[in-house]
């Protein structure tokens, strides 16, 4: 058995060019199907992770999943904003024991800028109740103090006491910038691998300060507030974009949620964040599940073209099994060393593909992570991958014995002199 | 009285299908150190002859004794073990498996029987030594043994091939026109090469061959034509 | 021969069947997102909206009393008392008392009272998941609602027919809003004068089993 193992494997390297091609295809197919799986496992992950003992997500009514991604996500924009008495009102309910308003429309470099309370680095968790930390510094104080994510002080290179200008605008370039009002960072936040580490923190006040001198989404021409006369009007926020909401008991979610639903002055939803995000899993599980059944289908090809690559060897190697069955080969012998060269190819691409995902994953990690805000974790396989890994062996392992089959009938039919 | 290595008796065989015997042979003997000259052309019923010899084909009809064990009773797995344990085989070309080396090539015969490879070892050599000294013997010289099988010429092929037939001193030697491919100086030398070998060995050699010049030097020579009385009958037809 | 014909047979067999598992994938994925067949909401086709879970009797020993939320209500508690009392035939249209009796049967099945004798009971009960707190996809918080869809479309329970769980171990991964499941534990019955704010149940170190449709757990709980 052993011996047949060392022919099986010589006898694949010698047709290395070959099966190094069929090797390849099925590395990549390989790479791509557990890739699949694996970006969506993390992206979940990260989402999931995202916000933690936050009972209710209010905003203006729109769908549960636009308003989580743009609330919590930073993706995408609010339909429309709620008035500030209204988040008093929230606020002042006797079952609610903090609330986080936030406020967003501006950007920094392509980063989202949120404009919050000082209850956001009290109240906000992620993950496992993790609360925020900061690596340096602390909460804004003054007006115009800011509070940056891991992320953006790491991608823009900021350190405590920079000056950072905001823009505009979500859009990236070519915004218009608030160039007359610079912020000072005065916080930096410790990684969360959440959202959190590509936003930008102002005060809600500050928030109103820059756009006061702005009308209808842009600067009244000739016109203008310089900063340090800012404070001589009233900063007191109009209105707010999102509420985070956190319950003294959270089995009184349903009533808060009934009762924002149906809050008479402007219609506004409110979503337990649980159930929104199990709502996205399962709109974005119908397109993964398609592009899984796809890369799925391109590991089949791949599998098919080893098993024609081998059965086209065959005719070529009528005398050397002749030559094996001479020496006391059985068929079942000639049968098991095409099969093994089959396992071994598949073995070896499996592995191969596995490899290349490892190192596609790590190469563009960081840059994945500073764009979207997902961690892809470049593990070389995970637990529950094994179970997809196992059901493409098991199929690779049924595809190679075609050619050992198709190996064993010619073996017997040829017997020790095959006519070629 | 010895025993008879080969005994053939009332052999018949017919492939699937055909409508005729393409083998039909009354007897056929054979003692140890016998070395026979069986002149067959093609169409004669020699690739039969040698595939029931070989045990992977079952005649219809008769029986087939080797070393005194009847071939018809064992089960087909239990044939090839003995193949392997008794029969050195050697092909007309194309005998040695290209992505292994000449040594190895050689090894094939004792990595399949346990039998072979004890027997190769019995002086006291190793299985390399006894390699080496097969390969001395057939002519092969030193830088010849670590080149691609590839790179061998036909006549050095087909020593190489003998040495894989003779390692572990099989009982049965079975060679089908293994010079049909070289030219007519080293068909003789190949001759006495293997000759010396199985005479030293007591092995018992079947010599197929089309070429009845190469009969002289054998202890018998048969007729495969007027030995099996199907072609016989056929030819009368 | 047979065995090569069977043998042959069988490969073919295998090999079918592990593409037809890759195109079963596939084809579930498209009909999904071509709309065809289950749209993506109610993807529980065996619970519709309403759907309480059957509770069979059983003979089971076990020191943990299958309840029924009917059982975490006082027995005297009639929100709808005031509201039957009133004579519709007798009103006018858009009659204030009309409204305003709703309105009081609607706060009232906000402000629900608790059974204050179920605190420190062991029991088991099967409901519906209202997932609050997920990590790494396990669940390890989460509200247990008497009934399918108790955050879509139908009013929500009061707060007597809602369970607080903290799960002993977070719940395998997969399970998601709206699965059924049994929750076996000691229940605590907090009345409304806590820092809480208002009334409610907890569980805490529970035990929570997946919900078989026949009534019964197949599996002995552990531990049990």
């Amino acid at each position: 058995m052993k011996y047949l193992i060392s022919l099986a494997i010589r006898s694949a390297w010698n047709r290395k060019l070959t099966l190094g091609l069929t090797l390849m295809s099925i590395a990549l197919s390989i790479a791509l199907f557990i890739g699949v799986e694996r970006v969506r496992q993390d992206a979940e992950d990260s989402f999931a992770q995202s916000v933690s003992g936050t009972d209710l997500v209010v905003g203006a009514r729109t769908s549960p999943v636009q308003l989580m991604l743009y609330a919590v996500f930073h993706i995408g924009d609010a339909t429309n904003n709620i008035h500030w008495k209204t988040f008093l009102d929230i606020a002042a309910n006797p079952s609610v024991a903090w609330t986080i308003p936030v406020s967003m429309g501006d950007s920094h470099h392509g980063f989202p800028v949120v404009g919050t309370s000082t209850d956001y680095f009290a109240h906000f968790h992620y993950s496992d109740s993790q609360p925020l930390v900061f690596s340096s510094g602390k909460p804004f104080a003054g007006l115009f103090d800011a509070v940056i994510g891991a992320e953006v002080a790491e991608h823009l290179g900021y350190h405590l006491g920079d000056k950072i200008i905001l823009s505009h605008g979500m859009g990236g370039i070519g915004l218009a910038e608030h160039a007359d009002k610079p912020f000072t960072i005065t916080g930096i936040l410790a990684r969360t691998g959440t959202p959190v580490d590509r936003t930008v923190h102002v005060s809600l006040e500050a928030i109103e300060a820059i756009h006061l001198d702005w009308q209808g989404g842009a600067k009244i021409p000739g016109f203008s507030i310089p900063a340090q006369y800012v404070t001589k009007f009233d900063l007191t926020p109009k209105e707010v974009t999102a509420i985070l909401v956190g319950l003294k008991n959270r089995a009184a979610v349903f009533k808060m949620q009934r009762y924002v639903n149906e809050y008479q002055t402007e219609p506004l939803l409110a979503v337990l964040p649980g159930v929104a995000l199990d709502q996205l899993w399962q709109v974005v599980g119908i397109a993964e599940r398609a592009l899984l059944a796809v890369s799925g289908m391109v590991v089949v090809v791949g599998l098919c073209g080893l098993v024609a690559v081998i059965l086209a060897s065959l005719n070529e190697r009528r005398r050397e099994l002749a030559i094996l069955r001479s020496v006391g080969a059985r068929p079942l012998d000639v049968f098991l060393l095409l099969s093994a060269e089959g396992l071994f190819i598949t073995l070896s691409g499996t592995l191969t593909g596995l490899v290349m995902l490892t190192a596609i994953t790590a190469t563009f990690a960081p840059m994945i992570q500073s764009h979207y805000g997902l961690m892809i974790a470049p593990t070389f396989i995970s637990y529950d991958e094994l179970g997809l890994l196992g059901i493409v062996i098991g199929v690779s392992l049924l595809a190679s014995l075609a050619p050992g089959y198709s190996a064993y009938k010619l073996s017997l039919s040829d017997g020790l002199t095959p006519r070629i | 009285m010895v025993n008879p290595v080969i005994k053939i008796e009332n052999l018949a065989f017919r492939y699937p299908k055909a409508d005729s015997f393409c083998l039909d042979i009354q007897e056929l003997h054979a003692d140890a150190g016998d070395r026979i000259f069986i002149y067959g052309h093609s169409g004669s019923g020699k690739s039969t002859l040698l595939g029931l010899l070989g045990g992977v084909l079952s005649p219809e009809r008769g029986t087939i004794s080797l070393l005194g064990h009847e071939l018809a009773t064992m089960s087909s797995s239990d044939r090839d073990r003995f193949r392997a344990d008794h029969i050195g085989f050697i092909f007309q070309q194309f005998n040695l498996i290209p992505y292994l080396s000449v040594t190895d090539n050689v090894l094939l015969s004792c990595r399949f029987s346990a039998r072979r490879s004890d027997r190769a070892i019995v002086s006291g050599n190793t299985l390399q030594g006894e390699v080496a000294r097969l390969l001395d013997h057939l002519d092969i010289a030193m830088e010849l043994r670590h080149r691609p099988v590839t790179k061998l010429s036909v006549g050095q092929q087909q020593r190489v091939a003998a040495a894989r037939a003779l390692i572990g001193s099989p009982e049965i030697v079975i060679a089908d026109e293994p010079t049909s491919a070289l030219d007519a100086e080293r068909q003789k030398a190949f001759l006495d090469l293997l000759s010396r070998e199985c005479i030293a060995a007591d092995t018992t050699l079947l010599f197929v061959s089309h070429d009845r010049r190469l009969a002289s030097g054998f202890s018998r020579e048969i007729d495969l034509s007027s030995l099996n009385r199907a072609q016989a009958s056929q030819e009368a037809a | 021969m047979q065995t090569r014909r069977i043998f042959h047979s069988a490969i073919i067999l295998m090999l079918s069947l592990s593409s037809l598992a890759v195109n079963a994938g596939a084809l579930d994925g498209l009909s999904r997102y071509m709309g065809i067949g289950t749209p993506p909401d109610a993807k529980k086709t065996e619970y519709r909206v309403g759907d309480r879970l059957e509770q069979k009797p059983t003979t089971d020993k076990s020191p943990y009393k299958e309840i029924k939320w009917d059982d975490l209500m006082p027995k005297d508690w009639d929100p709808t008392s005031d509201f039957k009392k009133l004579d519709f035939s007798k009103m006018k249209d858009s009659d204030p008392r009309a409204q305003e009796a709703l309105q009081h049967l609607r706060e009232a099945w906000v402000n629900a009272p608790i059974e204050e004798s179920m605190n420190g009971a062991r029991i088991r009960i099967p409901g519906f998941i209202v997932p609050l707190e997920v990590v790494r996809h396990q669940i390890t918080e989460f509200l247990l609602v008497p009934y399918f869809g108790a955050c879509i479309h139908v009013p929500p329970p009061p707060s007597n027919q809602i369970i607080h769980v903290f799960p002993a171990k977070p719940l395998k991964k997969g399970m998601e809003s709206m699965d059924a499941v049994w929750i076996k534990g000691e229940l605590e019955a907090f009345p409304s004068d806590t820092e809480m704010g208002s009334a409610g149940y907890r569980m805490k170190e529970a035990n929570v089993k997946t919900y078989v449709p026949s009534g019964d757990c197949p599996c002995p709980f552990p531990g049990s």
